[in-house]
């Protein structure tokens, strides 16, 4: 007869599938791709503007067209996902079934990470495509491309988070919040020296420490300049991003749990 | 056949919404208690707002009861098992545009657990059932209304469970598609599901219902057998007189026809007395309507307040 | 329930994992990963078209940064930069940013003791701002504690004719000629500035500061000049500032600015004040 529920893994795996399916769709996402494409083609033009190392432009503008573009597709894709499945009761007959809420909000991040990981993939394919053609070895930016994947880990955790809890518009508002936010963790180190003693200083520090901190996830300069990185730095910066993640979709899940569908 | 235990039973349900920036509160479900038995069919009536479709939420879990228990088959409603056991088709259903009605099945086949082996013909065997075998691989945004309804209700009934949910499941249908989804609710009872549904078109209740329920205002002002709360006498005749009326005989209101006039009698002597009259004077009988309690009756009596009949 | 608990204690480690391997990424990150990052700033150029529109508030941005940076004194080796930072990138974002040019000029001067990079900043400034009195006006007072009294007066004279420039300061020409190397002169003249009821608040800073530095040289050529009397009589010199207080020579030994005493070599008889900080007091 029929199986009565399937296994946490196969549920997600199913709805990670759909949803793959459902963002590959989403016209927002090939906009963002074929600008980036651009953007990386255009650097091939800036690079004639200036003087000295003209593929050291290619390199950071390629990188930051991957960093940057990801972060967008993670927070506008991920976010409208979520809004237009809420928003047209798609995912009312969906919880009606025996999957935990949990497996789902997991299978959603599942899939839409699949979706940002092929971008990546793509973009930097592209960028390390155009380095080639001018005989310029790319693979010494690999590090940074990995890590840049590490940190839409975590962005795309966020996205779900916020989605979970408010409305797109908000959604997205908080999730480039904590993005900017997290690339200037360094400064609350700076204030926290200035600011007077007590309780201000430990909002400083305690806010550190709470925000993902992405400037460790951050090899771009690192990579271009050919600077060379302390023993494993790599492997501990994937542990700290991945490890962050997976407690920011933790969240995520128990949110998405406690969420009414007025 | 039916068994002891309530395919769903829901004792002191409660639920309240805050207003605007936390202003105001306005009460939902204001304590229901009703129980559904095996096997039966269950139709959940009531005007706009009266929280229907807010207590079907309830039982789904998609809103969770600021108090009162809902169990189904005798289990919590949040358990897993007890959705294994339920199908739902929600109001005015939207579904992914890109799937085909087959791709469609098959993800909700495969949340439900079925094997890869089972899938593939549980979806056709499904897509059969619900008369769409001839679109299964059309894109789901090439579907019309009905077309959409039926397979909303194919994803409620595949994976055969005991329990289906249906919030108001004949809306935007034509008469056909109406029929259709009274006669496949019917035939969910005679293989022993329980069908429990909401809707707003007291005639289509009125015809499969088993028990109905009228909601108002979160409040379940009546609630049993149809047949106890609808008796089948009759109560009075209305008799469609063409031309003058014999004398001493008054209309109850001019129909929209010139010369035609619309007499109420109390009983069938006297439904006898008129016909005589009218064959002997110079009017015509047109048409004779015996009137019994309809649902309508006591739904618009209980949600107005007025009685039934004159 | 009960699956509930596998997945909260993968996420627990997920939890320590994360915060472990970031307080080990703390210790790693004090390498100054993200000076070196802010430090190899792309050229001001570049950064111009990247700022969209913006370039002003990113050349403040990284001003003040580049003063919270420079004013910490822990870190060896900071001073690599600053012709970079302040030169190339924060100008090239802001050619107007008077403030950038003279400070760091200053930073370059004062602490890592490069008159003439600090004075090719400013001829940068002057270059691009030729409107700006202050600039040249500053780099005269800079050249002439360098002692380099032509240089100073080749400034003076430029920032004389700029118009808007005020009183005092064309009266500088005159006084740099006349007091070339007469520092108790041009302590007076910033005196006078530091007295004058139209001066505004930030030409009251810079007077306050010249008027320290000034000091610092009028006290070490009175002590040094004392110093050399004692040798000329006892052959020798003396042991310790403090013998001259004792001898008679002088009733108290003058302080700096600072309330420190100056440093005296027993061994060469040199008199010098002690390590100057100048981006600490009085900003």
């Amino acid at each position: 007869m029929l199986e009565r529920h399937p296994s946490a893994l196969s549920s997600i795996v199913a709805i990670g599938l759909n949803t793959f399916r459902e963002a590959i769709r989403d016209r927002v996402l090939y906009l963002l791709l074929v600008f980036a494409l651009i953007i990386i083609g255009v650097s091939r033009l800036l690079s004639l503007l200036t003087v000295g190392d003209e593929e050291k432009i290619i390199k950071d503008v390629g990188l930051a067209a991957i960093s940057l573009f990801g972060v967008l597709t993670a927070v506008f894709v991920g976010v409208s996902l979520v809004f237009k499945e809420i928003e047209r009761r798609t995912v009312y007959t969906l919880l009606a079934q025996p999957v935990a809420r949990s497996h789902f909000l997991a299978g959603k991040f599942v899939g839409l990470f699949s979706v940002l990981l092929l971008n990546v993939v793509l973009m930097s394919t592209a960028l390390f495509s155009l380095l080639a053609i001018r005989g310029e070895s790319p693979w010494p930016l690999l590090p940074a491309v990995f890590l840049i994947a590490v940190e839409l880990v975590v962005v795309t955790a966020f996205a779900l988070l916020f989605s979970s809890l408010t409305n797109p518009v908000l959604s997205s508002v908080w999730t480039f919040a904590v993005y900017v936010a997290g690339h200037l963790s360094w400064s609350l180190l700076l204030l926290k020296d200035k600011v007077p003693e007590g309780i201000a200083r430990w909002v400083c520090t305690g806010l550190y420490w709470l925000l993902p901190n992405f400037t460790r996830l951050n090899l771009k300069s690192h990579v271009v300049h050919g600077l060379e990185l302390p023993d494993g730095y790599i492997g501990l910066a994937a542990l700290y991003g991945l490890g962050y993640g997976v407690v920011v979709v933790a969240l995520a899940c128990w949110a998405f749990s406690r969420k009414e569908f007025l | 056949m039916a068994s002891e235990v309530a395919a769903l039973s829901i004792a002191g349900l409660r639920k309240g919404f805050s207003g605007h920036l936390g202003i105001g509160r306005r009460t939902a479900v204001d304590g229901v208690d009703l129980s559904i038995r095996q096997g039966e069919i269950f139709g959940l009536l009531g005007p706009n707002g009266a929280g229907k479709t807010t207590t079907i939420k309830m039982v789904l879990g998609l809103l969770r009861p600021d108090e009162g228990e809902i169990r189904m088959f005798g289990m919590p409603s949040s358990d897993r098992a007890a959705r294994a056991r339920l199908g739902y088709l929600p109001e005015n259903p939207y579904f992914y545009d890109y799937l085909t009605a087959r791709e469609f099945l098959d993800f909700y086949a495969r949340l439900q657990g079925v094997s890869s082996a089972d899938r593939g013909p549980l979806v056709d065997r499904t897509l059969e059932r619900v008369g769409l075998a001839g679109r299964a691989d059309t894109a789901l945004r090439k579907f019309s209304k009905g077309m959409t309804q039926r397979l909303g209700l194919a994803q409620a009934i595949q994976h055969e469970p005991d329990l289906v949910i249906l919030d108001e499941p004949m809306s935007g249908l034509d008469p056909q598609g109406r029929r259709e989804v009274r006669d496949l609710i019917l035939e969910l009872r005679d293989s022993g599901k329980t069908v429990f549904f909401s809707s707003h078109i007291l005639q289509d209740a009125e015809m499969i219902c088993d028990r109905v329920g009228i909601l108002k205002a979160g409040r379940l002002i009546s609630s049993g057998l149809l047949d106890e709360l609808v008796s089948d006498t009759v109560r009075w005749f209305e008799v469609m007189v063409a031309g003058t009326l014999p004398a001493g005989v008054e209309s109850e209101r001019e129909a929209g026809r010139e010369n035609e006039h619309l007499v109420r009698v109390p009983d069938v002597e006297a439904l006898r007395e008129l016909l005589d009259l009218v064959h002997a004077g110079e009017g015509q009988v047109v048409s004779v309507w015996p009137r019994r309690d309809t649902l309508e009756d006591l739904f618009l009596a209980q949600t107005l307040g007025d009685k039934p009949g004159a | 329930m009960r699956a509930v608990n596998p997945l909260m204690a993968v996420v627990l480690v997920a939890a320590l994992a994360s915060s472990w391997a970031g307080a080990r990424l703390e210790r790693v990150a004090d390498d100054s990963s993200i000076e070196r990052e802010l430090l190899l700033l792309p050229n001001g150029k570049h950064l111009k078209v990247a700022s969209l529109g913006q370039a002003p508030v990113l050349a403040d941005l990284i001003y003040l940064w580049a003063i919270q940076y420079y004013s910490s004194y822990e870190r060896a080796d900071r001073f690599r930069y600053v012709k970079h930072v302040f030169g190339e990138v924060i100008v090239e974002l802001d050619p107007h940013y008077i403030d950038a040019y003279w400070m760091g000029a200053l930073i370059l001067i004062v602490e890592a003791r490069d008159i003439d990079g600090g004075l090719a900043l400013l001829d940068q400034g002057i270059a691009a701002n030729p409107d700006e009195w202050l600039l040249p006006y500053l780099a005269g007072w800079e050249a002439y504690h360098a002692e380099r009294y032509d240089r100073a007066e080749e400034y003076f004279a430029a920032a004389e004719v700029i118009p808007g420039v005020p009183v005092y300061a064309r009266r500088t020409r005159i006084g740099m000629a006349a007091a070339k190397g007469d520092h108790r002169r041009a302590y007076a003249m910033w005196l006078g500035i530091l007295q004058d009821p139209v001066s505004d608040a930030g030409t009251l800073d810079i007077a306050e500061r010249q008027l320290r530095h000034l000091k610092i040289k009028i006290d070490i050529e009175e002590i040094q000049s004392w110093v050399e009397k004692f040798r000329s009589e006892n052959a020798r010199w003396p042991r310790s500032l403090n013998e001259l207080v004792a001898a008679r020579y002088i009733d108290a030994l003058p302080i700096d600015p600072l309330g420190r005493p100056y440093a005296y070599d027993a061994v060469t008889g040199e008199v010098a004040a002690q390590q100057d900080r100048v981006l600490s007091e009085g900003a």
